[in-house]
């Protein structure tokens, strides 16, 4: 799988993480390691469902739908 | 006062008028000066109108050390050390721009515009979500001044208030940061900042810019060629020839300017006169002026110098240099120019074309400056140059206190340049100064005024 450059991905762009959460990106600060993004779902723990984080690169695998 | 108090034997000899060239050239010197003249003093940083807005950086300098101006996301100022904490890379290698975070490019670590670590890397993984995240934000300063716009910061948690160390120096910043017509802190930046590099010790343009009127022949060729706003000369300041010229020193602060003032009842003659909208807004501005401020707007600004290393320049053109120490023998030049922030786009206009004319790397004054710093230090540096002191003698002994003229007082030790065309004194002001802070363990022994007010009191 080749690497997202996650410096291109607009806000409200849906992204798919490593360990399967599903988020959507609120803010792009255009560093190419960091996202904000809103989880949308996540099998490994469903309480960060509806929180933001931080996403770091390497951990977006995917977009989303 | 003891001219021998606070000195180092040799070096700094105020009482024979002697400096040595060590302090410019000697490098363990110049580490000395690191961390007791730099990492304690009240050092320029910036100037608020660089970062309007939430999330705008201005990347700056204090001594060696890359700092950050930044406007976090509640609008408040902060000023970081621009330094990783977890492998000490620099968080932002732009000059200034507009960020939510600023982050590492070394290993990921990432930090709010408020400073706070808010991204590392496999914090759930590789740290077990163990790291406290609150210990380890970015290194901020320990004292930061927003003073009339102008933002200042001290890494030296017990270093007096920046009002406190600037003392009665107070009113020159004054005519930097306020209008022309007077009003409170007026001014903005225009355009970017202009920086370039001199192979010379900071402490030349420092003593420079504390008042050196004896260097005047150097900017000859200016005034032969009139590079001044209306083809004349370098400047238009009619009010130089009606005017008492000074050198003012602020003693125990190590601040010191050249200073006009004008006879009571006078207004500086039109200037700008090639440009009726320049000359009409200027003229306008001075009746303000003497409206809002009455006796003080006989008060006219002229170079100066706020130790250690940041200069003024208030009137034309209206400029503020930072002096940053790269090496003994290499300095970063960063000047920064002055308008009003309301004044008419075509004034704005004409005083950016004067200013690069004048100030500046390829400003025509200040590379004459420029070439004098540069081959003194070159010729300072050798081995038999080093045995010999530079001379700081001139008018030494003269100067005088409660100085007035016309009913205006003016604070500080004065000489008055319209008798005696030049003196040192400011440089000896500075070099005293130089001293203190070089021999003082603790702002007990710096902050000599407290002692002074005190038996003033008694």
């Amino acid at each position: 799988m080749s690497a997202i450059n996650v410096r291109d991905l607009a806000p409200g762009t849906s992204i798919v993480l490593a360990d399967g959460a599903e988020a959507e990106i609120v803010t792009n600060p255009g560093d190419g390691m960091w996202l904000f993004a809103r989880y949308l779902s996540s099998p490994r723990d469903p309480t960060l469902v509806g929180q933001e984080e931080m996403i770091f690169a390497p951990d977006v695998v995917a977009l989303g739908r | 006062m003891n001219d021998k108090r606070g000195y180092r034997p040799g070096l700094v000899d105020l009482r024979l008028g002697e400096v040595s060239r060590e302090i410019f050239v000697n490098e363990h010197i110049y580490a000395e000066e690191q961390e007791r003249i730099f990492a304690r003093a009240w050092l320029h940083v910036g100037h608020e109108s660089q970062i309007p807005k939430p999330g705008d950086y201005f990347v700056s300098s204090m001594g060696e050390e890359s700092v950050i101006l930044c406007r976090d996301r509640a609008n408040k100022i902060h000023v970081f050390l621009n330094s990783c904490r977890h492998r000490g890379m620099k968080v932002c290698r732009y000059d200034q721009g507009s960020t939510p975070v600023f982050t590492c490019p070394y290993h990921g670590w990432s930090y709010g515009t408020d400073g706070r670590l808010v991204g590392v890397p496999y914090f759930r993984e590789a740290y077990h979500s163990r790291l406290d995240k609150e210990k380890w934000g970015l290194v901020e300063v320990a004292q930061m001044h927003n003073y009339k716009g102008s933002i200042w910061a001290t890494w030296d948690p017990a270093a007096p208030s920046f009002t406190e160390y600037l003392g009665d120096f107070t009113r020159y910043l004054d005519l930097q940061l306020d209008g022309w017509d007077g009003r409170e802190g007026q001014a903005e930046v225009l355009g970017g900042i202009q920086k370039w590099l001199v192979p010379c010790n900071w402490k030349f343009p420092a003593e420079n810019f504390s008042g050196d009127t004896y260097h005047n022949i150097s900017h000859r060729s200016v005034d032969l060629a009139g590079i001044g706003p209306s083809g004349a000369g370098r400047r238009d300041m009619g009010e130089r020839d009606v005017s008492r010229k000074l050198h003012v020193c602020i003693p125990d602060r190590g601040h010191q300017t050249i200073h006009y003032v004008l006879p009571a009842g006078k207004s500086p003659p039109p200037a700008y006169l090639n440009a009726p909208i320049v000359a009409e807004y200027f003229r306008h501005c001075e009746e303000e002026k003497r409206r809002l401020r009455g006796e003080e707007a006989r008060l006219v600004g002229a170079p100066g110098e706020i130790f250690p290393n940041t200069a003024l320049l208030s009137r034309q053109p209206r400029t503020m240099a930072v002096w940053h120490p790269r090496s003994p023998h290499q300095t970063e030049c960063w000047r920064w120019f002055f308008v009003d922030r309301d004044a008419p786009t075509e004034v704005k206009h004409f005083l950016r074309d004067y200013y690069i004319r004048y100030s500046g790397p390829a400003g025509m004054t200040e590379q004459d400056d420029m070439e004098n710093w540069n081959y003194a230090h070159a010729a300072s540096r050798g081995t038999i140059a080093r045995r010999y002191p530079y001379n700081y003698d001139q008018g030494s002994g003269t100067a005088v206190t409660n100085y007035e003229y016309q009913g205006l007082r003016v604070p500080g030790e004065v000489i008055d340049l319209t008798e005696t065309q030049s003196s040192e004194q400011p440089m000896r002001n500075f070099y005293r100064r130089w001293a203190e802070f070089m021999e003082a363990d603790d702002w007990s022994r710096l902050a000599t005024w407290r002692g002074n007010e005190r038996k003033a009191a008694e």
